[in-house]
């Protein structure tokens, strides 16, 4: 690890190479030969008249960056797989337990900077005091205000850069109602201005507030499972007819190209498609260029555009490209980008054309970026059908990228690892899932695991997986390592994890895998509850184990008790009590299994067959003929079709008295009397 | 509701450097030691970690344990160039850099990164590294004053009177050169030396040797013996050995042997044994 990480900062070395072995010999004169042509070995003298080399060869002095050594002492050091995330203080009280307590806790962290922020720039002059050496330039309070008064264009370009817009519009109009001119620069700056933020003034807050909605479109698309079309992404047409932008530059005495290109990204921004198309006509009319970055709109607006079919748009497509080379234009990542996000609405049919924009963006010399291969991921495996056999692409693309090391070159690229972890958990491919894992952790692709949500996804998509392909050692090695430390199980992921534990045979694991959904916030799920108790009740184990089981049991119960007092119709599966009821037997808690035998009737659940058999075993253990009794009754209040032959199975094994033979017979007459219809049915029940 | 501290999930193998990685405060949950500390109440026992100011209060060294500091070591040797192979000895480093030089950084936690501490710069050389005659090394003995120290005959120049570390350095490097060049010219006024102004006893044209050759001179006269000379009285092996006396019991003081010393002498100069 240091041998690697050495080469990236370390400046000026001395004259000849060292090994990065990470030793050197020091003193003895054999290793340090390479700094002087002199002899080879250097006799070790006691403070005698030297003979030999006089010649003191100092080494140049190495330089680094600033953070180097602390890079070098940071790859010493690995995750710690107990701690939770560092952003979170580091106390058993102020850690979050749950994905969603996570992230209120980081959006109270952030909203308490934006609150500081917020009240550091209202009140700059109360801030003015600068105790920090280096000056920090970011701490200090900004000013938002524009400073420059009375109408003149420095004080238009000032708004502008200030980012107001409903200001600089205004500043504009005065201009030109005084009769200044105003430079095509500064207009072509007001353009830009107006066509990003489409006419409205920026929010506030920020970005805060934008990224908000569309992460929650992103969720909303996902858990439709991308059946729908990509409907969020259009916002609707935000852009107003005649608005400020269109109206100033009709204002504006010459245009230059620039300010063509402005006007079409803002319109296609702003999804007014067709004027964008229109205007690029226009442009085309006016002999002017485009840049590529109007190209890469112009190919957006194309695809977006809606009433026309898809072999239409797409040659449309080509023949832009083809303009585009004629006027000498480069593409750049973002173009191919752009044409494979929008070849993703064509379906299948966009299977072909992306292979070859993708083959012709090779050709010329681009490097891909990682949401290029998440859209060629999301062509082919975009309505999974796996009866129809899947596209093996994903091989191709998960070789090709193999220890590659990607920068931030697109917006989407952070999705990349997402559908990649849900294209291997389709195709059931642990060793895909380990490859992919493995290119997250090459030097800094950590990064591009995305928000929250996303990276839940993959972890789960993830676990899900090993819990299904792999041996259950590593997969609890793996459980161990990241949970919770770096995400937080659904309930599902749980329940898969049981039921990997219970196909490798290692059901002794399961009391703790409970605790530790409790501590997760999963304590009141009742599928995983349900999950839990049928997995430890299903079958007999030794003594230990049944009562660790019992306990584990308990736990439950208790749940499901407070869960009551919360509610007013108290409410419990009848398949949870069942289970409890067992273990507590078969773990020697015969007391509280004779208590839970009294909630069924007060929760009016009916217990199972085997349930009585084993009551009545432990009855006759105990030999206590009252509780067998007792048993007989409960099953004849429910009208139980078994009740006979547990009363038959009473008298043959206890010793009873006569009032009590009377007893059960009659309460067998009751019940064989209601049930004299299904005689047959007992018969074929024994 | 709270979670059950982290030690119970460590296992007994885990990478200690990555629970601590740096110098953090000391916390219970993270800690899996039973540590107690604290003055016990009476029949007690000191307090357990947790929420124990005691062991907050105190710096802790837990992310320097020797592994870490094995594996620290490891990351920074490729920063480091090798030791030059002729210097293996300290009378070669000295003979090859005789200057010494000692500079102090600090380090803090603060909004600022400075220290005026740091600029302090202190030069040490070994004066018989130095190519002084004694004229040469006495004048600068005299001009440094309480910087010389004679037992290790060592000059320590301290400056830190620059802003920056870099000018202090230069400072210093500057007084060590105008120094040494201005111990070597003699300056008009210093034949105005007087004996009050010398640094050790001289025998030559001292009244000791005035009064010496006096009593000899009497004692001679005394015995009518009038034609001696004065060189030759001077350089009897008698006359020397009282010279030797004198001198070193000028020189070093008095301590038992230099006063027995002149005892013998003068009792074999006066002829009295």
């Amino acid at each position: 690890m240091a041998a690697v990480a050495s080469g990236l900062y370390v400046g000026v070395r001395c004259r000849l190479c060292l090994t990065l072995t990470g030793q050197w010999t020091g003193l003895c004169g054999k290793a340090p030969s390479r700094f002087y042509s002199g002899s080879a070995t250097l006799p070790k003298i006691e403070g005698a008249n030297v003979t030999g080399i006089e010649e003191v060869v100092i080494p140049k002095k190495k330089t680094w960056d600033k953070v180097a050594v602390l890079q070098a002492l940071a790859s010493t050091v690995n995750r710690d797989s107990t701690a939770a995330p560092y952003a979170f203080q580091d106390d058993p009280y102020l850690i979050p337990t749950s994905s969603v307590e996570s992230r209120s806790f980081l959006l109270a962290k952030k909203s308490g900077e934006n609150a500081a922020k917020f009240i550091i720039n209202s009140h700059p002059k109360y801030f003015q005091k600068d105790t920090a050496e280096p000056h920090i330039p970011c701490l200090m309070p900004e000013y938002f205000e524009p400073q420059i008064e009375g109408i003149s264009e420095a004080a238009l370009k000032e708004r502008i850069k200030l980012k107001k817009v409903r200001a600089s519009v205004d500043m504009f109009d005065q201009l030109l109602q005084a009769g200044t001119t105003v430079s095509l620069e500064t207009s072509n700056s007001l353009l830009d201005l107006l066509c990003y933020y489409g006419d409205q003034e920026p929010s506030a807050d920020n970005h805060f507030q934008q990224s908000e909605k569309s992460e929650e479109l992103e969720e909303a698309i996902e858990e439709n499972n991308e059946k729908s079309k990509k409907a969020g992404h259009q916002f609707g047409v935000t852009w107003r007819a005649k608005n400020n932008a269109e109206r100033i530059f009709a204002l504006m005495p010459e245009k230059n190209s620039h300010s063509y290109c402005t006007m079409i990204r803002g319109m296609v921004k702003h999804r007014a498609l067709v004027q964008a198309l229109n205007l690029y006509t226009e442009l085309l009319n006016n002999r002017l260029h485009a840049d590529v970055y109007t190209f890469n709109a112009l190919i957006e607006a194309t695809a977006l555009s809606m009433n026309e079919k898809l072999e239409d748009k797409w040659n449309k497509i080509l023949e832009l490209l083809k303009e585009m080379a004629a006027q000498k234009v480069k593409p750049n990542l973002q173009t191919f980008n752009t044409i494979l996000k929008c070849l993703r609405r064509f379906y299948s049919f966009g299977r072909l054309p992306a292979l070859q924009t993708f083959r012709e963006m090779k050709a010329i010399g681009i490097e891909p970026s990682l949401a290029t291969y998440h859209y060629i991921i999301q062509l082919f495996y975009q309505h999974e059908n796996p009866s129809k056999g899947s596209s093996l692409i994903i091989y191709d693309i998960m070789n090709e990228l193999k220890g590659k090391k990607f920068s931030p070159k697109d917006p989407d690229d952070d999705m990349f690892f997402q559908s990649a972890m849900r294209v291997c958990s389709v195709l059931r491919d642990l060793e895909l899932a380990y490859q992919v894992h493995g290119l997250l952790n090459t030097g800094d692709n950590w990064k591009f695991i995305g928000p929250d949500h996303r990276r839940n996804f993959y972890y789960s998509k993830f676990f899900s997986l090993l819990c299904l392909m792999e041996q259950i050692d590593v997969t609890l090695k793996w459980y161990k390592d990241l949970i919770p430390s770096v995400f937080f199980p659904r309930s599902q992921t749980l329940i898969d994890l049981l039921q990997a534990l219970d196909v490798a045979n290692r059901l002794e694991v399961i009391p703790e895998i409970w605790k530790d959904s409790k501590e997760y916030g999963h304590g009141f799920r009742d599928a995983l509850k349900e999950e839990i108790l049928m997995l430890m009740a299903r079958d007999r184990h030794p003594p230990e184990l049944q009562v660790a089981f019992a306990d584990c049991a308990a736990d439950i119960r208790s749940t499901y008790e407070s869960q009551d007092a919360r509610q007013t119709a108290p409410d419990w599966p009848a398949n949870a009590l069942n289970y409890i009821a067992v273990l507590f037997l078969r773990g020697g808690r015969i007391q509280e299994a004779w208590k839970m035998l009294g909630l069924f009737r007060k929760h009016n659940k009916i217990p199972g067959n085997e349930l009585l058999d084993e009551f009545m075993d432990s009855a006759k253990a105990s030999n206590n003929p009252a509780q067998a009794i007792e048993i007989v009754k409960l099953a004849s209040a429910f009208s139980l079709p078994v009740c006979e032959g547990l009363a038959q199975r009473v008298m043959a094994d206890f010793a009873i008295s006569q009032e009590q033979k009377e007893a059960l017979r009659d309460l067998t007459s009751l019940t064989s009397d209601s049930d004299s219809d299904s005689d047959s049915d007992i018969g074929e029940g024994k | 509701m709270a979670l059950p501290p982290r030690t119970e999930k460590m296992t007994v193998d885990l990478d200690w450097p990555s629970v601590y990685p740096v110098a953090a405060p000391f916390k219970p949950s993270a800690v899996p030691l039973p540590v107690r500390m604290g003055y016990p109440v009476k029949r007690g026992v000191p307090m357990a970690k947790e929420g124990n100011l005691e062991l907050l209060k105190i710096p802790n060294f837990l992310h320097l344990t020797p592994v870490a500091i094995k594996k620290h070591c490891e990351a920074l040797k490729d920063f480091c160039t090798e030791w030059p192979a002729a210097l293996d000895s300290d009378e070669k480093c000295e003979k090859h850099f005789p200057i010494e030089i000692d500079t102090a950084d600090y380090v803090s936690a603060g909004p600022s990164i400075r220290n005026p501490k740091a600029r302090v710069v202190t030069l040490r050389v070994k004066l018989s590294s130095l190519n002084l005659d004694d004229h040469a090394k006495k004048k600068l003995i005299k001009l440094v004053g309480e910087r010389y120290c004679k037992t290790t005959d060592v000059l320590t120049i301290r400056t830190d009177r620059c802003p920056l570390k870099r000018q202090n350095y230069d400072y210093a490097i500057y007084l060590l050169t105008v120094l040494y060049h201005e111990s070597w010219k003699t300056e008009e006024w210093e034949k105005e030396k007087t004996e009050a102004d010398m640094e050790e006893y001289i025998w030559k044209n001292s009244p000791s040797e005035k009064n010496i050759l006096e009593t000899l001179l009497q004692i001679k006269a005394a015995e009518k013996n009038l034609e001696v000379n004065k060189e030759e009285l001077l350089g009897t092996k008698e006359v020397e050995d009282y010279k030797k006396c004198v001198v070193s019991l000028k020189n070093e003081g008095d301590n038992e042997e230099t006063l027995s010393q002149y005892k013998e002498s003068v009792k074999k100069l006066l002829k009295l044994m």
